[in-house]
């Protein structure tokens, strides 16, 4: 097959394509092939039935701790006053955070017209949708009464009493479900030309007729065609700010409170950037297992890998300058309690905590400077494991120590989480796990439209030139639109 | 839409089925609350009571012996608070944490229900009455019979008044010899010299007389003593600010009294006699301090500004082989110092404490039992097997006593071993009188019937005289009450009168029964004889006292007021001594002396002197209850049985201890975070030089602050603006015209008020007596019972989990932070209430996502507990950290953690919620109390008067340093006392909170040499 | 009719149940453990208002309207407390027999009304003979968490039928009011009778 647009060259192109560098994939030559091997992916296999009952296993566990804990009481988790909070409001913003890498890559960066997003964005997107389905339980089961979790929200009742909207926990009630409701949406819109591609494809008539369903209907006309880049874009530009906000939203819980180390201006930027960073580290955790056992190597190139790490790698710096400004901050602003508070979370109780932190969120993404290693998936995978564990210590030093630490030293405490606790962590991760298996067996984790607007067109006969001259403006071949031939 | 269509489509009747389900589903679930409830009248109503309103009957409190006078309150037939009567002369309307826990005493759910008879397999059996006493005649007449009548025991609680003089007329009816009046925690040695010296057995003391206080060893303000009397005293004596006494202490261990002294001399135990005698010139001063381990200097120093101070008041209250050589000689050296008349008056004496056997006639009637010689045993109210040494082997005694009579209310370690229990009422449900002082006649009256199948001892033996034909003559009253009040100076008149203030005139009849003779004790060893590398003190806890209080959730959960520790024992040791042993805070010491050895965790202090180790009397209970039963260790087994030879009191600290460290670890169960203050202001103390400054108005040496450091200046906090607005303070400056009830215009009125408290350091001794009145008053459940840990995820079943966890309740809590005394030497300890501030700008409000807390517009910081669902965002943005949270269903009956388990939920304020799981509770600064006194005065058509009402810890401060009042109206104590010079507010400079709370700085008095400042 | 039409349906079905589901959340939400104060079972504790119109059996059926209107007794009469305390009072056995230790059972015919036999007397003296308090049937029930108090109302002239209703014609009393919060706030803020206005911020009722 020799035809290839060589997107370097000046051309003028016609119908949706994403113009970028190092999105070739020299090794997918046909629609069908795309069609074909993505569809293979779909066929459930025991490892996959194996991975997906250990997590409904784990969910299990964590299910069982948290009724053990609406009925005995919050006492059984290891709060120790004045820590009132403790894992689940860490575990609360470490799920949220890991959604927002989802939405950068499949918003933002389609809106920067980033190529390398096109194999692993469906991917990131339901691992948002999926991470903000998990953090979104932490608030209610962190409740001393979680039975009336609902007052939180604004609705006529005959008390004649409204949420109080200075609290920054409502501003989270909406920022979640807003956040929810569009990343879905999202997800659910980008899928629409697969679920008709795979309707098309699919043998087996139960899953050919949902797929049916979920299609809506989608012919594949070029009015369709348009209407769906009109709305992806739109909701590609709805939900950037978003990927802002909600975090900023969440790290006004802290910010807003008088605790040292937690009232500090720098919280929303810092915030933002932690959770991108930790979600691309979730991204390589899933999407480079994936591309193994699904044999889509070829889709998933190192060179995507590459560009993602150097993402990391700037985020991981960013992060990496909001910790020091913070302990700058601290020591600055003189105030004694500050003061004691930061040498605290370094040199207190949680001191290795503090330590892993920076270890794994500071120093080893360093090694991404190296391009040996950005293309090394056994070394990215590790990392990202690394970088997961340190995210959730960032959010733990933050807030146990400062809690633990506070203005009345004759309250000043030690805090240990108890089995309760680390149940319901392990259940959380049991759940989003659960949902990500049952995702990528049903749908097409690798979006089988974009892909398609990437590998070479095909002609209807061989063609000796790679396009036509008109008017001494070289012309390429309108690429057909899927599915039309057979 | 057609009836008829296709299937796909839905039919409106099924439409109307779903929505009727709906409905249904929500009325079924709106009906659920519809169970039948009972409104059950009374038969006939008693006069005097109104449904749902308080009646307060005067009684006199039985806690201990000094008998300070107490209110009941009672409401629909339930006392569930006891307050200080304020027309009572000891304790003028004060109450300690002892006393206000009676009432636990009362409920206790381990009480006996009934009387109980040993069967034949030998267990104890409920019986009923009639059986019971039937048994009891039929022993009484074989001993008499048997003609032994002569050689009986009659073991009672000592109390004052006319039931001593009632019961040995009893027991001499019967032929039996006179009873023994046991208290455990009297001080019989300074009880026998005052006699000796005054002729009285102990003289007031008026501390505000004096000009310098030392105290050798006597705990005026714990245990030693009628502690809430002298409090009140010491208190006074401490307001007087400039012109109040130097307090020294001097002693072994820096008990809750040191703790209140501007300077601690630690001498090592047995050589306080020859401090004294240094100090009166008896003996050379250098002896002294090589024999005491203090600097000559000191002692000199010390010698020199008490001859100067007249009158001074020295005191002494050591259980030492010495004890009453000491505390002559300190007699002698108040007269000397003319204390006697002035600061010591004899004249006023308290005769609470008249006719207390000694330890040693107690352990003489044990001896003659373990001889065989006791036909029949009668015990009221005491447990000698816990209280006295284990060396005494009082149980192998009590088993040679053929037949033994139990009237203990609770099943402890003595009435265990008892053949018959008669239980006794508890002194709420009793009557009787005390004779606290010369002429003054404090009545006793019952609260409420009684709790269980229970009687009054009194008139147990009443009936059972009437059912001897031989006596039944003497006892024609047909029961005690009648019997009283036939003796009644004044008759039924007078005692009807004195029930209703609780105090009458007169002398109560006194016991003409002939003494025992008092048995001659065998002297302690002198310390130098035993074994062992330190020494070792006992002293009686603040608050479980003699361990009668063990089976007080409320005194167990009580910190102790100086380690802060609960639920626990522990082995205080000095750094110094720790660091040689290799001995950190929580390793398990084991003190070993040649009567036995106990195990505790180590608490490093510097209040203790470094030969010396110390352990609190009144844990390790084997029986007496699930609150008592094997929490912590006694350590009455290590004790030897030595006496003072002339008192004939218990040589405690006559010995010495082998201390090894066993390896293994337990975590201190404490309520203590950080001891020190970092600088924070949370307890700020001025020397007098200082407060002379800031009077004249010159500037302080605190006024130049660290950043972030307080400064000391006072900011008139109580306008806070939110309040303020409310106050039409800054009403200009409202942005919005709409401020709701916050407008001071409003039609409600309640933006008139600005509750607020102050605090006045100077005066609070740290005792805590305000925590359990917190307690009683809040319905403030206990935590960290055995009971209550069996589910949580640490420490299974061991007390005191939820306490490590820093789960404890206390609503209002006594903080005590260290100054000084990094370098080993003198230290000072502050205390300082800490309570919700009721911040006029308080953090945790905006928090709420729910508004379940909010600013009233009368300044109260208002916790809403239905509203809440528990985010526990506002304990978070606390500063003060005087939030709690109910981790478990503490207030849910079907729960483990259930707090008052029957029938302790009887005491329960029915004017005050009790919380259920998950939700956030704190300070409501009393607002049943409040809103009460609201409806009172509008139902009356007035305002609310001045100082009208207050809160149950002001009310219950035997230092009377907390004050509580409508800051808003200068008619209130409170609006004054706010501005006074030495106020301030925890945390105003650093976080804009505008706390309710004034804080008025301690004053010290530094050594006349030393520098200013301690 | 076209299937569109009645697709149509759906969401409005969808709503419907959704605003069920949310009444029924809000309702039952009451009924959750908040707060104890007497030993019930952990799940049934009183958290909820007793619900409008409920007019339970009593022990006695106590004729309102004979005393009060008949006989024009004063509420205050055998609910003696309400003006001056949170409790209105339930009349002991002995304020009843006050007057039916003389009016017995057999009541004479008078005004019209022919000879009869009071069942209700009867029952009452049988209890007052076995000394034993009559088990009245509570109907006015508020939460445990609800600190309400007669006494204000009345003596801030709410009379006893605005909460209460026309109890003088009730021959069997059934609860007239919801006893609802909003209920409580309505009027507080004075939308019932502007004299009646009083404090309505939490405090005054919840602690």
């Amino acid at each position: 097959m020799a035809t290839v647009t060589r997107p370097d060259e000046e051309v003028l192109r016609l119908g949706p394509n994403i113009p970028e560098a190092n999105i070739q994939l020299p090794g997918v030559e046909k629609y069908e092939q795309v069609t074909r091997e993505i569809q293979r992916t779909l066929y459930p296999t025991k490892l996959w039935f194996a991975g997906l009952s250990v997590a409904i296993i784990c969910m299990l566990i964590g299910l069982g701790a948290w009724m053990w804990q609406v009925y005995m009481g919050l006492g059984v988790a290891g709060y120790s006053p004045p820590v009132m909070w403790g894992v689940y409001i860490v575990t609360f913003v470490f799920w949220v955070g890991i959604g927002h890498a989802g939405t950068l890559i499949s918003a933002i960066l389609y809106l920067f017209r980033a190529g390398f997003r096109t194999t692993i964005y469906r991917a990131a997107e339901a691992m948002t949708v999926f991470a903000i389905m998990t953090a979104g339980l932490f608030p209610i089961l962190h409740l001393g009464r979680p039975w009336k979790f609902f007052w939180l929200i604004p609705y006529p009742n005959w008390r004649l009493i409204w949420p109080q909207f200075k609290s920054p926990l409502v501003w989270d009630v909406f920022a979640i479900l807003t956040y929810l409701t569009v990343s879905s949406t999202f997800l659910y819109i980008g899928l629409l030309p697969d679920f008709a591609a795979l309707r098309d494809a699919e043998p087996r008539p139960l899953r050919k007729h949902i797929y049916g369903v979920l299609s809506l209907g989608w012919r594949n006309s070029e009015l369709e065609w348009r209407h769906f880049a009109r709305a992806y874009l739109f909701l590609a530009a709805f939900s950037t700010p978003l990927v802002l906000s909600v975090h900023s939203t969440v790290s006004f819980d802290f910010a807003m409170a008088d605790t040292p180390g937690w009232h500090a201006t720098l919280f929303a930027p810092y915030f933002v950037a932690g959770a991108i960073f930790s979600g691309i580290g979730m991204v390589f955790t899933i999407i480079i297992p994936i591309r193994r056992w699904f044999h889509l190597k070829h889709y998933v190139t190192l060179n995507h890998l590459d560009a993602a790490a150097k993402l990391c790698l700037f985020t991981s710096l960013v992060v990496g300058t909001a910790y020091l400004t913070e302990f700058f901050i601290g020591w600055i602003g003189g105030n004694s309690m500050e003061q004691s508070y930061w040498w605290n979370r370094v040199f207190g109780q949680w001191w290795w905590a503090a330590w892993v932190m920076l270890t794994c969120n500071c120093v080893l993404p360093l090694t991404l400077f190296v391009q040996r290693l950005r293309r090394n998936t056994t070394w990215l995978f590790t990392l990202s494991i690394f970088i997961n564990l340190g995210m959730w210590f960032e959010r733990f030093v933050i807030f146990d120590p400062s809690l633990s630490h506070e203005f009345e030293p004759w309250q000043w405490t030690r805090y240990a989480p108890t089995y309760v606790d680390w149940a319901i962590l392990l259940g959380s991760f049991g759940w989003f796990t659960m949902w990500f298996m049952l995702f990528i067996k049903n749908f097409p984790v690798v979006a089988i439209s974009e892909v398609k607007e990437i590998v070479p067109p095909p002609l209807r006969t061989p063609h000796p030139v790679e396009g036509i001259e008109v008017t001494g403006m070289r012309l390429a071949f309108e690429p057909e639109t899927p599915g039309e031939r057979d | 839409m057609s009836e008829n269509s296709t299937p796909s489509g839905v039919r409106r009747r099924e439409f109307l089925k779903v929505l009727g389900a709906g409905g249904v589903a929500t009325a079924a679930i709106g009906c659920s609350s519809d169970r039948v409830e009972k409104l059950i009248p009374y038969l006939n109503h008693p006069d005097e009571t109104v449904p749902m309103v308080s009646n307060y009957y005067a009684s006199t409190c039985r806690e201990c012996s000094a008998g300070c006078g107490v209110l009941l309150e009672t409401r629909d037939g339930r006392t569930f608070k006891l307050e200080g009567n304020p027309d009572h002369p000891l304790n003028r309307g004060a109450l300690c944490a002892r006393g206000q826990a009676a009432v636990q005493g009362l409920y206790n759910p381990d009480r006996y229900r009934s009387p109980m008879v040993r069967n034949r397999s030998g267990q104890l059996v409920a019986a009923t009455w009639d059986q019971a006493l039937k048994l009891m005649e039929q022993k009484l007449g074989e001993v008499q019979k048997g003609g032994r009548a002569g050689s009986t025991l009659f073991l009672n609680r000592h109390e004052s008044g006319s039931f001593p003089a009632f019961l040995d007329e009893w027991l001499a009816a019967n032929g039996m010899p006179a009873h023994l009046s046991v208290d455990p925690l009297a001080d019989n040695a300074v009880i026998a010299a005052n006699r000796q010296s005054y002729g009285v057995s102990w003289p007031w003391l008026a501390f505000s007389a004096a000009r310098l206080i030392v105290s050798i060893g006597a705990d005026f303000l714990d245990t030693w003593g009628a502690n809430v009397p002298q409090q009140l005293e010491f208190a006074d004596a401490r307001a007087r600010l400039a012109d109040a006494p130097r307090f020294v202490y001097v002693g072994p261990r820096r008990s809750l009294t040191g703790c209140n002294a501007d300077q601690w001399i630690a001498c090592r135990p047995g050589s306080e006699l020859a401090i004294a005698n240094a100090l009166l010139g008896k003996g050379s001063v250098n002896d002294a301090a090589t024999a005491s381990d203090v600097p000559v200097a000191t002692l000199q120093a010390l010698k020199t500004e008490l001859t100067g101070a007249r009158p001074a008041l020295v005191l002494s209250g050591v259980a030492g082989s010495d004890a009453m050589e000491l505390a002559l000689a300190v007699n002698e050296l108040n007269r000397q110092l003319g204390a006697v008349g002035t600061t010591v008056q004899p004249d006023r004496a308290i005769t609470s404490f008249d006719g207390i056997a000694t330890d040693a006639d107690v352990i003489a009637a044990v001896e003659a039992m373990r001889a065989g010689q006791v036909p029949l045993l009668m015990i009221r109210g005491v447990n000698p097997v816990f209280t006295s040494p284990k060396a005494a082997a009082v149980v192998d005694a009590l088993k040679k006593v053929p037949f033994k009579v139990s009237f203990s209310s609770y099943p402890d370690e003595t009435s265990e071993l008892c053949d018959l229990i008669l239980p006794d009422h508890h002194a709420i449900e009793s009557w009787g009188d005390a004779q606290p002082m010369a002429n003054v006649i404090a009545v006793q009256q019952p609260g409420m019937a009684p709790v269980y199948d229970t009687r009054q001892t009194a008139d147990v033996l009443i009936t059972l005289a009437k059912a001897n034909a031989g006596i039944a003559a003497k006892f024609a009253a047909p029961n005690y009450m009648r019997w009283l009040i036939d003796r009644y100076p004044g008759g039924t008149s007078a005692f009807t009168l004195a029930l209703e203030k609780g105090v009458g005139t007169g002398a109560v009849a006194a016991s003409t029964a002939p003494r025992r003779a008092t048995a001659i004790p065998k002297t302690a060893a002198p310390i130098a004889q035993t074994a062992g590398d330190l020494f070792l003190v006992v002293y009686p806890s603040c608050s479980l006292g003699d361990g009668s209080g063990a089976n007080k959730p409320w005194l167990q959960e009580f910190p102790d007021p100086v380690t802060k520790i609960c639920w626990q024992s522990w082995v205080e040791i000095n750094q110094q001594t720790a660091v040689k042993l290799g001995v950190d805070t929580g390793d398990i010491l084991r003190v070993e002396t040649a009567q036995g050895a106990v195990e505790a965790p180590a608490y490093v202090f510097m209040g203790i002197q470094k030969d010396t180790v110390a352990m609190a009397f009144g844990l390790g209970h084997t029986a007496y209850g699930r609150y008592a039963a094997g929490v912590g260790v006694n350590p009455g087994d290590v004790l030897p049985v030595g006496f003072d030879a002339k008192s004939g009191s218990f040589a405690w600290t006559a010995t010495r201890a082998k201390v090894t460290k066993t390896g293994a670890y337990t975590p201190i169960v404490t309520t203590e975070g950080s001891a020190r203050q970092h600088g924070r202001g949370i307890a700020q103390a001025l020397t007098v030089r200082e407060l002379a400054d800031l009077a004249a108005g010159r500037v302080t040496e605190h006024a130049e602050a660290m950043p972030g450091m307080p400064n000391t200046e006072y900011l008139p906090g109580l306008r806070s603006p939110m309040a303020a607005d409310a106050q039409g303070v800054v009403s200009s400056n409202i942005k919005h015209k709409e401020q709701g009830m916050y407008s001071p215009d409003h039609w409600s009125g309640m933006a008139k008020r600005r509750w607020a408290m102050t605090v006045d350091l100077a005066r609070c001794t740290g005792c805590q007596a305000c925590v359990t009145a917190c307690y009683a008053e809040n319905n403030i459940p206990t935590v960290a019972a055995p009971y209550q840990e069996s589910h949580t995820a640490f420490l299974h079943g061991v007390a005191g989990g939820n306490i490590l966890k820093g789960r404890e309740m206390n609503w209002i809590r006594l903080e005590r932070y260290w100054e000084g005394g990094e370098d080993g030497g003198d230290f000072e300890a502050r205390f300082v209430p800490m309570l919700c501030q009721h911040c006029g700008n308080a953090p945790c409000e905006p928090v709420c996502p729910v508004y379940a807390t909010y600013h009233s517009p009368d300044g109260l910081n208002v916790q809403v507990y239905n509203r809440c669902v528990g985010t526990r965002y506002c304990s978070n943005n606390c500063p003060y950290k005087v939030r709690y949270f109910n981790w478990f269903g503490y207030g849910e009956p079907a729960r483990p953690q259930y707090a008052w388990p029957e029938r302790l939920s009887w005491q329960l304020n029915p004017d005050v919620t009790v919380r259920g799981k998950g939700v956030m509770e704190k300070c409501s600064f009393c607002v049943q109390r409040i809103r009460e006194a609201e409806h009172r005065a509008k139902a009356e058509g007035r305002e609310l008067r001045p100082d009208e009402f207050t809160t149950s810890c002001a009310q219950a401060c035997p230092s009377r340093a907390i004050t509580f009042g409508d800051a808003a109206d200068n008619d209130w104590t409170v609006a004054k006392l706010a501005l006074d010079k030495r106020g301030y507010h925890v945390f105003q400079e650093q976080l804009n909170t505008f706390p309710a709370v004034v804080y008025l700085k301690k004053v010290n008095h530094p050594a006349p040499a030393a520098p200013a400042g301690v | 009719m076209t299937k569109r039409r009645k697709r149509a349906v759906v969401p409005g079905l969808a709503a419907l149940a959704v605003v069920a589901v949310v009444l029924s959340a809000y309702t039952g939400a009451t009924q959750q453990p908040d707060t104890v104060i007497k030993d019930r079972g952990s799940w049934g504790y009183s958290a909820a208002s007793s619900p409008q119109g409920r007019s339970p059996v009593q022990p006695i059926a106590f004729p309102h309207p004979t005393h009060v209107q008949t006989l024009g007794m004063n509420c205050l009469y055998c609910h003696f407390s309400a003006n001056k305390s949170p409790d209105p009072g339930m009349p002991a056995v002995g304020t009843c027999m006050g007057c039916h230790l003389v009016i017995g059972p057999n009541r004479p015919a008078m005004n019209g009304r022919p000879a009869r036999k009071s069942e209700g007397i009867a029952t009452l003296q049988k209890y007052w003979a076995q000394k034993k308090p009559v088990p009245w049937v509570r109907i006015h029930h508020v939460p445990d968490y609800v600190n309400f108090a007669h006494m204000p109302h009345i003596n801030a002239g709410v009379t006893c039928q605005t909460c209460h209703g026309q109890v003088q014609q009730m021959n069997r009393v059934y609860q007239y009011a919801s006893l609802n919060m909003g209920w409580c706030i309505n009027c507080h803020v004075g939308n019932v009778n502007p004299k009646w206005k009083a404090r309505y911020d939490c405090s005054v009722c919840h602690y």
